[in-house]
């Protein structure tokens, strides 16, 4: 003799498959948009790392590129100084060249009186320069031939061939 | 003067401000360079402003503060100022009278040439063709600026026009042809030529750059000097070395301020603004300096920056550079005060000479009719723009909206551009395209239907509707 079947049975059967299947049905959705979620949020995360890197690499290149920029300019800013202190130099032996040479006599001390003369007048007075040369003066005027500014003038004259002095061969 | 040694004056009768008062002087004539020396051994340089019988008035570069009437003597060159040209002004920072201020020796030259130079022969001109790449997008695609052309920047107070001129001066090119660029740098406060030192340092360091820098405090007759040893320089760099050169001078206006108090000082009449009536011929002196010549090689561009007082176009500065120069590159400061850089104008701006630097072979062969399209676009959108303030933007048809999200999208994606970021053309001329695909097809009536079709197609996703 069997028990009698509970007439509910069925129901609460039918009852326990759907809330089962919507249970199911929830969770699946749940899964999904937590899929969903995870697969956006990586998505993001990817994005956010390549703007990132992408950052990163421009900095790094901006960086890069200063540095190399400060670089040059120092490395041409060291070459500039080192060229004028060789002129410099040039120009000191320049002037200790012609002082011995008018102290070897290369140029007459006569010379200098006439030039003066030449240019300022026979009255113009004419004083001998310590290192060489001379200075003439007349009313307003003045005539400076020193052996410094001599060889100034000189050194000027040579214009771009000093350029050799640093220039490769 | 001789070749032997110069004779000096010693007789100054007066020390005034700038000027020094020489009497007992012969054979001395106008704008003739004179060395100053003083009993301390200094040197200072100075112009002859005027000249009558035995007086000379020379105004000093360095002005005369230290002078006494005593100790000076004066030296007269017998010429207006001669600089030593060549190669060996490149990678060099002087100040304005062209002598170092980057801590080297004196630039050196093979010859000497007179900075006073003289405009090209008319007839021995060759037209202007050819660009010079800017990197900046509304230049190069909108006012392209055109070897041996003269183009002028006009700005005003508070626009960041030095900021345009460095950026334009650190990233011209002319399609890997030699190139340098001397700037001249008028009037600069002292933080505006530190901002150029360092601009330009790389270029400086590359050895393509001549940089003058003369600043505010300087005294004027030294700016007067400034942009005529920078075109001396040019020239022998273009048409002796064979280099394209663009010569960007700014502030033309701080110059021409320089011109009105030095004419004030020789006593002339003034003319309008007080500026002396030979400011026209002064100024085209200056920018007729430009150009190709038949037979040489290289090209001199000038690339002259001007600040409107006031933002008055009607100035006598922009007025008369106008008249000579080929077109304009106008800053505004509406598009500036919607933080737009570089905030030029597209509408107030041309290139005159655009067609001839342009175009197949020269830039891009859809450069030409881009440009027009773009600009017939931009002047559509303006309209729109004044009616919607009229009417509202609910009362526009759906094509002049389209008009108004042009000229944002010309402003986001093709106008703004970083101080640093140098845009190749092809990426400057995609940009114009996209900005004009936002325009339905029956707006761009100036673009030919093959290029159209291609643009359209290389626009459109894969699978997506047309």
């Amino acid at each position: 003799m069997t028990a009698p079947a509970d007439a509910l049975d069925p129901v609460r059967a039918e009852l326990l498959r759907a809330a089962r299947a919507e249970a199911e049905a929830v969770l699946g959705r749940a899964r999904a948009d937590a899929d969903e979620t995870v697969r956006l949020a990586r998505g993001t995360a990817e994005k956010v790392l390549a703007q990132a890197r992408d950052l990163g690499a421009a900095d790094g290149r901006a960086a890069a590129t200063r540095e190399r920029v400060r670089a040059a300019a120092d490395a041409w800013a060291r070459e500039l100084a080192a060229r004028a202190e060789v002129f410099a130099d040039l120009r000191v032996k320049t002037r200790c060249g012609v002082r011995q040479a008018l102290v070897d006599g290369a140029l007459p001390s006569a010379r200098f009186a006439e030039t003066a003369r030449a240019l300022l007048g026979a009255d113009a007075r004419i004083t001998a320069v310590q290192g060489g040369g001379v200075t003439a003066e007349a009313p307003g005027r003045r005539l400076d031939l020193s052996a410094d500014t001599l060889a100034d003038r000189a050194l000027a004259r040579m214009g771009v061939r000093i350029e050799s002095l640093w220039e490769r061969p | 003067m001789s070749g032997f040694a110069d004779v000096e004056y010693t007789g100054v009768r007066e020390l005034r401000g700038p000027l020094v008062v020489v009497e007992g002087v012969c054979g001395v004539g106008w704008d003739e360079f004179a060395t100053i020396a003083l009993d301390s051994g200094e040197r200072r340089h100075g112009l002859v402003l005027e000249v009558d019988r035995d007086l000379a008035v020379v105004q000093v570069l360095e002005d005369t503060a230290g002078m006494d009437r005593t100790g000076t003597r004066i030296a007269f060159s017998g010429t207006p100022l001669r600089i030593p040209v060549g190669a060996g002004w490149l990678g060099r920072v002087c100040n304005g009278r062209g002598e170092p201020a980057d801590g080297g020796p004196p630039v050196l030259g093979a010859t000497d040439t007179a900075v006073a130079g003289a405009p090209i022969n008319p007839v021995r001109r060759e037209p202007p063709n050819e660009p010079v790449l800017t990197g900046v997008s509304a230049v190069d695609v909108l006012t392209t600026l055109v070897r041996g052309q003269k183009l002028p920047v006009f700005s005003a107070a508070g626009l960041p026009h030095l900021e345009l001129a460095v950026q334009i001066a650190a990233q011209a090119t002319c399609g890997g042809e030699a190139f340098a660029v001397v700037f001249a740098g008028m009037g600069l406060t002292h933080a505006d030529a530190s901002f150029v030192r360092a601009g330009l340092a790389e270029r400086s360091a590359a050895r393509e750059l001549v940089l003058l820098l003369n600043t505010a405090d300087d005294p004027v007759i030294e700016r007067l000097l400034t942009p005529r040893i920078a075109l001396t320089v040019a020239e022998d760099l273009a048409f002796t070395e064979g280099r394209h050169v663009l010569v960007v001078m700014t502030d033309m206006t701080a110059y021409s301020e320089a011109l009105r108090e030095v004419s004030a000082a020789r006593g002339e009449i003034p003319a309008r603004r007080a500026y002396p009536g030979y400011l026209y011929s002064d100024l085209a002196s200056l920018y007729e300096r430009c150009g190709r010549i038949r037979g040489r090689p290289g090209s001199v561009t000038v690339l002259p920056v001007l600040t409107m007082p006031a933002g008055d176009i009607t100035h006598p500065v922009p007025d008369l550079t106008g008249y000579i120069t080929e077109g304009q590159i106008v800053l505004s400061a509406e598009v500036y005060a919607v933080g737009t850089y570089p905030p030029i104008d597209p509408l107030a701006s041309l290139s005159r000479l655009m067609r001839k630097g342009a175009g197949a072979g020269r830039t891009r062969a859809d450069h030409p009719d881009v440009a027009a399209q773009l600009i017939a676009a931009l002047a559509r959108s303006r309209q729109v723009r004044e009616l919607a303030d009229l009417i509202g933007r609910s009362a526009l048809s759906p094509t002049d909206l389209r008009h108004l999200d042009l000229e944002d999208a010309f402003r986001q994606r093709f106008l703004t551009q970083a101080t640093d970021e140098n845009r190749p053309l092809d990426d400057s001329l995609d940009r114009a395209w996209d900005v004009l695909l936002t325009l339905p097809r029956s707006q761009l009536g100036m673009l030919p239907a093959d290029l159209l079709d291609a643009r359209q197609a290389g626009a459109q996703k894969p699978g997506e509707a047309p």
